[in-house]
């Protein structure tokens, strides 16, 4: 009996000396197998997210194929219909900015907005251009289509005009066909080299060091969030880094009814990776959820999720067009960014922690 | 069988004690007589980013009193953009700094929280727009009940410059400035761990690992940027306070009240000591200064709050001009309250609803010519409860 009881007390001492404990090392030893995690990501999300990409964009250039062969209304709300398909499927592509997507620094052809109207027109009236040209990341990728299909007249007869009738309908039609053709060369690319042989470097660069695979993806996500997502989408536009609101820097300025939904589309493929659900599809595979799990932080992984749910309740609550939104009632729109935000010290501070990996970028706002 | 447990017990409480004190390891790091830390022979110490805030303040606030300003002068001079000629000073000009984008700016408190922090940066922008179209205009114009212009303190006192409800709105702005640029980046951005800690400043500080072409480590600079917003234009090595109109001045005022003497000291004592705890890297004494900074500067701003309501008071029947040049003070303190940080919960003293019901009443129909000291007295019992003083130790 009395040993027990002294049992019991040891039992408590050593309780609460441990309680000490929270700043050393937490004691669950990582034996996640990254490859797993990085093959997932590899078959599951990459692989389909980029045949995916270049199938949308050879299916706008088919839709534009038919609305020159038949030039109306109907045939050119198929190709807007089909340019806002890629687009949607872009905000999932941006996440992989990791092998041959870096190395053809895919976001400069893909989408830098605004898009400077000024260049697209001149290359128009002048025909020769060079998308190459670090002097036209903006103006090309969707948001050059964005102003070329949706804002380049006053009215939809007007702008179906100017691939018809307009004196200079053949350079309109040729930069539409270029723009198209640079991306899809771009996703080509790197849907080939997904399946062929990247996939294996990248699931065998499985160590954790800098140049690691999961080291680099892990922070090309969490910049695609801070950057693409909270900054470009909410933060520039609603003015948190300039004197006063920007709202014609949203995304999809021209066409109006988008912007809101193309953030929605981010932030569920944000959510797709990091809970491992494979790309158009519900069956779940390792992920950075099931990684923190396994280090028993289950805690976080559901304020992440949790986070990113809060996130998506106050998008929701916004008008579909951001620049109206930001016009009238911009305090909406900052607590939207607000919720995004939450999410970067999750991600990126203790999700990067339990990981044991660095950040590799940071923001440029000290003195 | 008892003695046993007993003795278990007292065992497990030895134990209790013993994991949580570690207030002794204090004594291993040691202050300096002064602020200086040097590294390889050469100073480590750089706030000059907050120095050239501070400089831009200064003019900005003297501007804001000069009728012949345009409002796109003065938020030039609040929103400064590097290149534009919006200052006297040429190095200010160049500056890529700017005050109003560190107002209301804190990592702790707004960076999810830009929905607020807009609102507040607004309101200096309304402030700076209202002095323009409202004062400026009635320079010469007599101020009474509803109409703004000039009123001069008794005996061929000052005169002041005030809105039709006799608010300074350049005393809103200055003494508003203190709380949301001063007090918020000091306490709530540059002391917290969430700055000091960031990415791999730790591990940087541990191993001696400078900032790119600097004699510092990146958490040696954040603190010193802390210091700086308070001795940014005052002798680091001996300061005399009542440096710059901005916190520096404050400071001193608090000093000189007998109640309250001490506490510059106490503020210099624990940024040396925090500093020297970097250098050791002792990050259990460092945090523990940089909470005696937060309670000493969060009190400072509470304690003038106070102070001006009651000299309000003793004025208010007799002298108009007086009295609201003491609200108008009063009334920029009080929004600076939202920036004070309460040690025990990480927030502000006051929720910020209280504190923005505080500056309605005071502006409540005409505003400060129909304030009563009944409201006077309950603002100042209510603030000098929550950040613990009385009000006849700040009143004097």
């Amino acid at each position: 009996m009395i040993k027990r009881y002294i049992a019991l007390l040891t039992v408590l001492i050593v309780a609460f000396s441990c309680s000490s404990s929270d700043n050393g090392p937490s004691g669950n030893t990582d034996n996640f197998d990254r490859s797993t995690l990085l093959a997932n990501i590899a078959d599951n999300m990459a692989k389909p997210v980029f045949a995916d990409l270049k199938a949308k964009l050879e299916d706008l250039k088919a839709k534009f194929d038919s609305f020159n062969t038949t030039p109306n209304t109907l045939t050119f709300s198929e190709v807007k219909t089909s340019w806002y398909e890629a687009y949607k499927v872009w905000q999932y592509a941006a996440i992989f900015e990791i092998g041959k997507a870096e190395e053809l620094q895919f976001v400069n052809h893909f989408n830098i907005y605004p898009v400077t109207v000024a260049d697209v027109d001149n290359n128009i009236a002048t025909g020769t251009y060079d998308l190459n040209s670090t002097n036209f990341h903006d103006a090309q990728g969707f948001p050059a289509l964005d102003y070329l299909f949706f804002g380049v007249a006053a009215t939809e007869a007007d702008i179906v005009a100017k691939y018809t009738t307009d004196a200079n309908a053949a350079n309109y039609r040729k930069y539409v066909y270029d723009v198209i053709a640079k991306m899809t060369d771009i996703a080509t690319q790197i849907s080939d080299d997904w399946n062929g042989s990247y996939r294996n470097d990248f699931v065998s660069n499985s160590g954790n060091t800098a140049t690691s695979a999961l080291n680099k993806f892990v922070n090309d996500f969490i910049f695609n969030y801070e950057k693409r997502l909270r900054a470009n989408k909410f933060g520039i536009p609603v003015g948190n880094f300039s004197t006063t609101p920007l709202p014609e820097k949203v995304e999809a300025f021209y066409a109006k009814q988008y912007s809101r939904d193309l953030a929605l589309e981010s932030l569920s493929a944000v959510n797709g990776v990091f809970s491992g659900r494979a790309y158009g599809g519900t069956t779940s595979g390792a992920s950075f959820q099931t990684y923190l799990n396994s280090l028993d932080k289950f805690n976080l992984a559901t304020s992440i999720t949790n986070q990113f749910e809060s996130a998506r309740t106050q998008i929701n609550s916004l008008s579909p067009n951001l620049y109206e939104q930001i016009n009238t009632n911009n305090q909406q729109a900052l607590m939207a960014y607000d919720e995004l935000q939450k999410a970067v010290v999750l991600l990126k501070v203790d999700m990067l922690q339990a990981f044991n990996i660095s950040v590799d970028f940071v923001d440029a706002d000290g003195d | 069988m008892k003695k046993v447990i007993i003795a278990s017990l007292a065992l497990a409480s030895l134990s209790i004690v013993s994991c949580s004190d570690d207030d002794n390891i204090d004594s291993s790091v040691t202050a300096p007589q002064t602020y200086k830390f040097e590294r390889n022979g050469s100073t480590s110490v750089s706030y000059s980013g907050q120095t050239t805030r501070i400089k831009m303040g200064e003019e900005f606030i003297s501007a804001l009193m000069d009728p012949t300003k345009t409002e796109a002068e003065l938020d030039g001079m609040f929103a400064h953009v590097a290149g534009n000629n919006d200052f006297s000073d040429a190095t200010l000009n160049s500056s890529d700094k700017s005050i109003r984008s560190k107002t209301a700016a804190s990592r702790d408190y707004f960076s999810t929280n830009t929905a607020e922090a807009t609102t507040l940066k607004a309101k200096f922008d309304t402030w700076i727009a209202a002095q323009v179209s409202e004062v400026f205009p009635n320079w010469n114009t007599l101020a009474s009940e509803g109409v703004a212009g000039q009123i001069q303190e008794a005996g061929g006192g000052s005169t002041r410059y005030v809105s039709a409800k006799g608010l300074e709105y350049n005393q809103a702005i200055n003494k508003g400035l203190i709380g949301a640029l001063m007090v918020d980046q000091m306490l709530n951005n540059y002391l917290s761990t969430s700055v000091l800690d960031e990415v791999s400043n730790i591990a940087d500080n541990n191993s001696d690992v400078l900032a790119v072409d600097k004699n510092y480590t990146t958490m040696e600079h954040k603190w010193d940027e802390a210091f700086g917003y308070l001795y940014g234009t005052d002798d680091a090595e001996n300061p005399q306070y009542g440096a710059d109109s901005f916190l520096s001045k404050y400071v001193a005022r608090v000093e000189n009240d007998a109640d309250f003497a001490g506490i510059s000291k106490e503020i210099y004592d624990a940024f040396k000591l925090g500093r020297a705890a970097i250098v050791a890297k002792n990050y259990d004494v460092r945090n523990e200064q940089a909470d005696i900074i937060r309670n000493a500067v969060s009190k400072i701003i509470a304690i003038r709050v106070v102070y001006y309501l009651q000299q309000a008071k003793a004025s208010l029947a007799t002298d108009k001009a007086a009295a609201f040049h003491d609200l108008s003070e009063g009334f920029g303190f009080i929004q600076s309250l939202r920036f004070t940080r309460n040690t025990s919960t990480n927030t502000t003293h006051l929720p910020s609803a209280e504190i923005e019901g505080f500056l309605t009443t005071l502006m409540a129909n005409n505003g400060f010519w129909d304030v009563t000291t009944n409201t006077l007295d309950d603002i100042s019992t209510r603030i000098a409860n929550v950040y613990g003083f009385t009000v006849a130790e700040a009143a004097n």
